[in-house]
């Protein structure tokens, strides 16, 4: 898979941020009323149904290769996240807490992910252009969530 | 709980967010982004259902006086998760996550100010004006010489 720097993966990436809110909006719709497990049970099967009607529908040929068994366990990370995320929420953190640290985490296993090549994906050298750039953003989000945009 | 075991749960849930998106982005080079994000899916469920049968937690009822709009996030998740798949291979993790957080910051201001109007306007102005510099930096190349 070529590295790539085309603007519109880019601007791909930034959009796909504003389906991460649209679906945390919903999934907390779906908490309020009935529970964080139960919300997140119901988002994991009506995806796997839409997910399924997708692969149907689009008949994309699966790659040739084989993948390690591993790869298989992205969906376990991301129940542990659900769960982890959830009661970080109830301590003295509090809900900016919880974030401000999860994008902590999050930005500094990507960095650390893109230096070695974790996970058999290509190493890539973030340019200083970039890591300044990444930091305005952090910085940025700081003052978002210092605001109590969150209700 | 311990100040120090929650800051470390709380890093521990953003670390284990880059941890999927590289494993599924790993997944996707040999099965493609879609079929990535469906593993990812039906193993979650898999998951989900075992811990559901263990804890029974209540407010399973609850979901019959759920919105419609409660039902979208699951299929709005898999677009979220074959994209991310997609791109970490292509431009980066690093990259792939910042610019998926920016997203999210500056589509979460404008759903905020929607659903419960604009609070603390001057700060989140201020936050949003640093995200486009930051972005800007990203996006734009050096000029090269040579």
């Amino acid at each position: 898979m070529p590295q790539s720097d085309r603007p519109a993966d880019l601007a791909m990436a930034f959009g796909s941020g504003g389906l991460l809110t649209l679906m945390i909006f919903f999934n907390a719709s779906m908490a309020a009323v009935s529970g964080a497990l139960w919300s997140s049970l119901a988002a994991h099967a009506t995806g796997s149904v839409a997910a399924i009607a997708l692969v149907m529908v689009l008949k994309r040929r699966p790659g040739t290769s084989r993948a390690p068994l591993w790869a298989y366990a992205g969906g376990l990370a991301g129940a542990v996240t659900v769960m982890l995320s959830s009661v970080a929420v109830n301590t003295m953190l509090a809900l900016s807490g919880t974030i401000a640290l999860g994008l902590l985490g999050q930005v500094g296993f990507s960095l650390a992910s893109d230096r070695w090549g974790l996970f058999g994906l290509p190493k890539r050298r973030n340019s200083a252009r970039e890591l300044a750039g990444g930091a305005l953003i952090l910085a940025g989000c700081g003052a978002i969530i210092l605001s109590g945009s969150n209700p | 709980m311990s100040p120090i075991l929650a800051i470390a749960m709380a890093l521990g849930a953003g670390i284990l967010v880059g941890v999927s998106r590289a494993v599924n982005g790993r997944l996707s080079l040999s099965v493609g982004a879609l079929r990535a994000s469906l593993w990812n899916h039906v193993v979650g469920l898999g998951i989900l259902i075992v811990l559901a049968a263990i804890l029974r937690p209540e407010g399973m009822s609850g979901m019959k006086d759920a919105p419609a709009l409660a039902w979208l996030g699951g299929p709005v998740g898999v677009i979220f998760v074959a994209s991310g798949s997609f791109l970490i291979a292509r431009i980066g993790a690093a990259r792939t996550a910042i610019l998926v957080i920016a997203g999210q910051m500056i589509f979460g201001i404008a759903l905020d100010a929607v659903l419960f109007g604009a609070t603390g306007i001057a700060l989140k102005a201020l936050g949003a004006a640093a995200i486009i510099a930051g972005i800007w930096l990203i996006q734009s190349r050096p000029k090269t010489e040579v």
